[in-house]
């Protein structure tokens, strides 16, 4: 998958970097880079519901004022469910009976906005606010065979957190913060669909 | 927080980042059951049929040139599932084949070396003499007169309804019109294998809404 690769190259880039540069943690002047692994809870799903930590958020911003930043953001997840055995009427004649494992996978991405307070201290809170395109790729797995449908949307997504910096000076630190994402993908795969996406998560990462 | 341990941080974190993308979840558990497809032509009234024709073998399909027939107990025990299963839908076993109006014929697919590869066209030729369509009749080829999906697995079952009132006369196809995949027949114990089969047929018979 092209968009992994690229994920992978830029997550690798990212943390090479910040590693090689431990005396002067913010890379660029008036810059941070937020990478952070999440927990994703759906909400009014009934599709691939249950709970996941199979998610990872990649961030940047440039302090447009000492109190706003504006940047790009990208971040994956992964919601799994296990179904038991059931018939399903495909229509047109056609009936299934099997057990499934469902997926849905969500690949946001665009820009992320911040207001930040108390930049100069260990605590900096913010409240933020993410928008831009979301692909989902909703999977049913079952026998030996994988069917999926993929989509596109509009991904929204406020945001409120905390980097916590031991030595401000550095700007090296921890990032947690807890967000609701919502996106207007709509899909079907066997008799399942889904129309628009909710869930809320919890990110907990590294911050410079 | 030292800068040294967050550098540690960070390397986990890279490890995450690519481990992977998209997670794909475990399907082992899939195989813990068996999958029943079935489909049939809406455009047919099944209530119009009231005889049919099943052979006493089922045609093994595997790696051999010659095809090979499936006689013995559990293949009759498989057969006798299918005529309980035609008879309680309210047909009629007939033991002359030209004068029945629907013909069984079930296949177990027990390796998939030869039979998808289009790159042995000798093979693909030759595997269904035994269904061919001169087994039945006069007829030029099958055809499904809706969409049909199979996925050709090893431990796979599949059992198909042929509409032997069909036109024979200039070339025609055999109509296939009603068909069942059972998959996931292929465990270690045979017995689970046969009890599985036996309950995927009475699977198929119960999850289609024509009888």
């Amino acid at each position: 998958m092209k968009t992994s690769k690229y994920l992978k190259i830029a997550a690798c880039c990212t943390v090479l970097l910040a590693a090689a540069v431990p005396s002067k943690a913010q890379l660029f002047p008036n810059t941070y880079l937020n990478i952070d692994w999440q927990i994703a809870v759906p909400v009014n799903s009934s599709f691939a519901d249950k709970t996941s930590g199979w998610g990872m958020n990649f961030e940047g911003g440039y302090f447009v004022t000492p109190a706003i930043t504006v940047g790009p953001f990208i971040s994956y997840q992964t919601n799994l469910e296990s179904i038991d055995r059931q018939t399903l009427d495909l229509g047109d004649g056609s009936v299934l009976t099997t057990n499934q494992k469902h997926a849905l996978f969500q690949l946001p991405f665009g820009v992320t906005g911040r207001y930040n307070w108390m930049t100069d201290r260990v605590f900096q809170p913010y409240v933020g606010l993410k928008m831009g395109a979301n692909y989902a790729e909703m999977s049913s797995y079952y026998y030996v065979v994988k069917q999926y449908s993929d989509s596109w949307g509009f991904y929204l997504s406020p945001e409120i957190g905390a980097s916590i910096f031991p030595c401000p000076e550095y700007r090296m630190g921890l990032h947690v913060a807890l967000y609701y994402g919502f996106a207007t993908n709509r899909s079907d795969v066997l008799i399942y669909s889904i129309d628009n996406i909710n869930h809320f998560g919890v990110r907990v990462g590294i911050s410079f | 927080m030292k800068i040294k341990n967050l550098r540690y941080f960070a390397y986990a974190l890279l490890a995450v980042a690519f481990s992977a993308c998209q997670k794909e979840p475990s399907t082992s558990e899939l195989n813990d059951d068996y999958l029943v497809y079935t489909d049939y032509d809406t455009s047919i009234d099944f209530a119009a049929f009231e005889t049919y024709f099943i052979p006493d073998s089922i045609l093994v399909i595997g790696s051999n040139y010659e095809a090979q027939y499936w006689k013995d107990e559990n293949a009759q025990e498989i057969i006798a599932t299918v005529i309980a299963q035609m008879n309680n839908s309210g047909y009629t076993q007939s033991f002359d084949k030209e004068a029945a109006d629907l013909g069984i014929q079930m296949s177990y697919v027990e390796e998939v070396t030869y039979f998808v590869g289009y790159n042995n066209p000798y093979w693909w030729w030759y595997y269904p003499y035994y269904w061919a369509p001169g087994y039945w009749g006069d007829w030029l080829g099958w055809h499904y007169p809706y969409s049909v999906y199979y996925g050709y697995t090893a431990g796979s079952l599949l059992v198909e309804m042929v509409n032997l009132d069909a036109p024979q006369e200039g070339s025609k196809k055999l109509p296939v019109i009603w068909d069942s995949f059972i998959g996931g027949l292929l465990t270690s114990n045979s017995q689970v294998n046969l009890q599985r089969t036996i309950d995927g047929i009475d699977q198929a018979f119960e999850q289609t809404p024509i009888w």
